[in-house]
């Protein structure tokens, strides 16, 4: 299969931080691929990168065919993004940050998408109070739902269950799967290993910005390994 | 005490500094000692034509909405970093998890904004002028008088402001009570003595005619005023579950002939629900110019025919121009980072809002015109107000982006704006002066304007956006 993303020798410095290091790496499509690495280890940077927020310092990036780069706000146009921190508007409500994601996106049918996602993470009650008063868990369902609202070929998301009680993690886990199913490509960025093994078809281990393995998490267990011990290894190791 | 004190002043410095950099924020005070330094050798000059009493009570006058500024940008602190940094807390806030009181925590808030801010503009400010005295013949008495009564006039700032919203905060009723009895109380006083409300401001009284009895009234006035500040002192409170009509989307169809209009309806709606509209039109704007209206007219005997209508109308013009903050200030590029939108997209979008904006001003400086008499000149005095405004706010745009309540203190960002629009001011007041029609010229300025948002919109496009 054609890949979707490529990055070749990629590399982001802050000041005297390195926090992406010559990393090269791609994934396929139809994948539910896992960037795995320790706090601090570079996988936010590196989705920044990705979706054009902002600009690596070497190296370079495709996504969807699309320079990230020069590109950066084309990618953003056809991919779904979840940031690290759910920020939604302080001031909109539920219902109408859908309808800003909506028209700033320009999609029509929105009440409808955005009802069809109220009912699926249970939320629905919640859809005309502002998002600065939702709870966490609450705010991380609607930044759910505005990735996935245009349903876009392939979806960035960076530690998407971290705010979700079990039950929601199982809805979640469910819905990217079946996302897969269809063709479509997630990359998704976590330090929660177990998540990884049972969701991710293949996976890279970030620390300290720069990749220490690549590969299908089919490889894993033809070892007899385990994602959780390999990951504990490599990083030991350093 | 101290420790909590002296963390909130760390925790200042450390805000500021992460903004634009320990060197170029360390170099404010100086700049500002440098103004008054030299300024104070233009003093013999300016006497020629301004008395110099009406000179101090101007002075008095700025210093007395540094300290609405600071006040008001205090207790928008936590919001404000959080919009800028993601998930910052402040000390301030820290009540929910450190064994102290809120009240407790208030009292140090309010003495570390009064001692930071004195080293930052007040004390550099009478250094310039003390550290000129000898060449410039001013006794010293009287210098070290000014920095004193400087002092009262930005800590009579701050705490207005600290009581007005502490009262906002428990009811919004008592709030306005308070400022049409404050404003009462002022105006009748002026009437039953028959002097400019100005000339009572308690500071420029102390100024004026020393004694120890007055000072001793002024700190206890002061004090009192503090101390019900934190009596009545409460933080914000937790979420609540209230639900909210969707007005976005009939907005976003009312607004549709701007550019963007789903962002200009999200600026609007934000600005409305905050309450920062209200807030900022009341302290940002209304006041300051209710203010600087009684100061100015001391100085109209000084200006040509209708100097003083046009001279205002381009102080408002400028007062206007930081309504940019307003619409900038709550919102960072974190927010639009997961949807298509570029900076230049949001800078944009935020001049359109701040377009809309300016009929605050229009209206204000129409009324002004209309009670004064001068309902000739409404045109012109409207077009150059609002002219100034465009200008100016376009300059902070170009010099600024998306963060211009933050930037204002790097030193270089300072002095290119007050050089940029000083010298527009100086131009439009000779112009205005010479015929109040000629101000009608000054449409003109959205020229350079227009050039300067194209301008910011290329420039912020090429660096990756604060906040990330």
């Amino acid at each position: 299969m054609a890949p979707v993303l490529e990055v070749t020798d990629l590399s982001k410095v802050y000041g005297d931080v390195t926090a992406v290091d010559h990393v090269s790496l791609s994934v396929e499509e139809g994948a539910l691929f896992g960037l795995l690495g320790p706090n601090g280890s570079g996988k936010t940077t590196m989705i920044k990168i990705l979706t054009g927020q902002i600009r690596p310092t070497g190296g370079s990036a495709t996504v969807l065919g699309l320079n990230v780069e020069r590109e950066g706000l084309r990618v953003r146009e056809r991919v779904g993004i979840i940031p690290e921190q759910e920020s939604p508007p302080s001031f909109l409500s539920a219902m109408e940050y859908l309808e800003f994601v909506g028209a700033v996106r320009k999609i029509p049918d929105i009440p409808e998408r955005a009802e069809r996602w109220f009912d699926l993470l249970e939320f629905g009650d919640k859809k005309h109070v502002l998002c600065k008063d939702l709870s966490r868990g609450t705010r991380q369902k609607l930044m759910f739902a505005q990735a996935f609202i245009h349903e876009p070929v392939l979806a960035l998301i960076d530690e998407p269950l971290i705010n979700f009680d079990p039950i929601m993690q199982d809805v979640v886990k469910d819905y990217l799967a079946d996302y897969v199913r269809s063709g479509r490509t997630i990359f998704l960025s976590t330090h929660i290993l177990e998540v990884a093994e049972e969701l991710c078809s293949s996976f890279a281990i970030l620390h300290r910005g720069r990749l220490l393995h690549s590969g299908p998490i089919a490889d894993l267990a033809e070892k007899g390994l385990h994602l959780p011990e390999f990951f504990l290894s490599l990083v030991r190791k350093g | 005490m101290p420790e909590l004190f002296l963390r909130m002043m760390k925790e200042e410095w450390r805000i500021h500094s992460t903004m634009f950099g320990q060197v170029s924020f360390a170099l404010f005070p100086v700049m500002i000692f440098g103004i008054a330094f030299m300024g104070s050798f233009l003093l013999p000059l300016l006497r020629s034509a301004i008395p110099s009493s009406d000179l101090a009570l101007m002075t008095h006058a700025l210093f007395l909405m540094l300290g609405f500024m600071v006040g008001g940008f205090g207790l928008l602190g936590n919001e404000m970093m959080n919009r800028r940094f993601g998930q910052a807390s402040l000390l301030t806030y820290s009540a929910r998890s450190l064994p102290l009181s809120e009240h407790f925590i208030f009292l140090n808030f309010v003495a570390k904004d009064t001692v930071y801010y004195f080293f930052l503009w007040v004390f550099p400010f009478g250094a310039g002028y003390i550290a000129a005295s000898p060449f410039t013949g001013t006794p010293l008495f009287q210098a070290l008088l000014l920095l004193l009564t400087l002092v009262l006039s930005f800590m009579s700032g701050l705490c207005v402001v600290f009581l007005l919203s502490a009262l906002y905060i428990r009811s919004k009723r008592a709030c306005w009570l308070s400022v049409l009895a404050l404003g009462a109380g002022w105006g009748g006083l002026a009437i039953l003595t028959g002097t400019n409300p100005a000339l009572l401001f308690p500071p420029f009284l102390l100024y004026s005619a020393f004694s120890w009895s007055t000072l001793f009234g002024l700190c206890t006035i002061l004090a009192v005023m503090f101390a019900i500040s934190i009596v009545l002192f409460s933080p914000e409170t937790a979420g609540t579950t209230k639900h909210y009509p969707n007005t976005l989307a009939p907005l976003i169809r009312r607004v549709a002939f701007l550019p963007n209009p789903p962002l200009v309806a999200k600026d609007l709606i934000d600005l409305y629900r905050s309450g920062i509209g209200i807030g900022q039109t009341l302290f940002s704007f209304l006041i300051p110019l209710v203010v600087i209206w009684f100061f100015l007219s001391l100085v109209g005997s000084y200006l040509p025919p209708h100097g003083l209508l046009f001279m205002f109308a381009m102080i408002t013009g400028v007062i206007a121009s930081t309504m940019y903050t307003w619409v900038t200030e709550f919102d960072a590029f974190g927010s639009y980072a997961c949807l298509p939108v570029a900076v230049s997209t949001l800078i944009r979008s935020k001049i359109a809002t701040f377009s809309l904006l300016q009929v605050i001003p229009a209206v204000f400086i129409g009324l002004v015109a209309t009670l004064t008499g001068e309902r000739a000149y409404i045109l012109p005095a409207v077009v150059l107000c609002v002219s100034i405004s465009f200008y100016a706010g376009s300059v902070m745009a170009w010099l600024c982006g998306l963060s211009p309540s933050v930037l204002v203190y790097d030193v270089k960002v300072l002095f290119t704006y007050l050089i940029l629009d000083g010298v527009v001011f100086a131009i439009f007041s000779a112009v205005a002066f010479a015929n109040p029609f000629y101000a009608l010229s000054s449409v003109v300025l959205f020229i350079p304007g227009w050039w300067c948002v194209k301008a910011a919109m290329k420039r912020w496009d090429a660096v990756d956006p604060a906040g990330f």
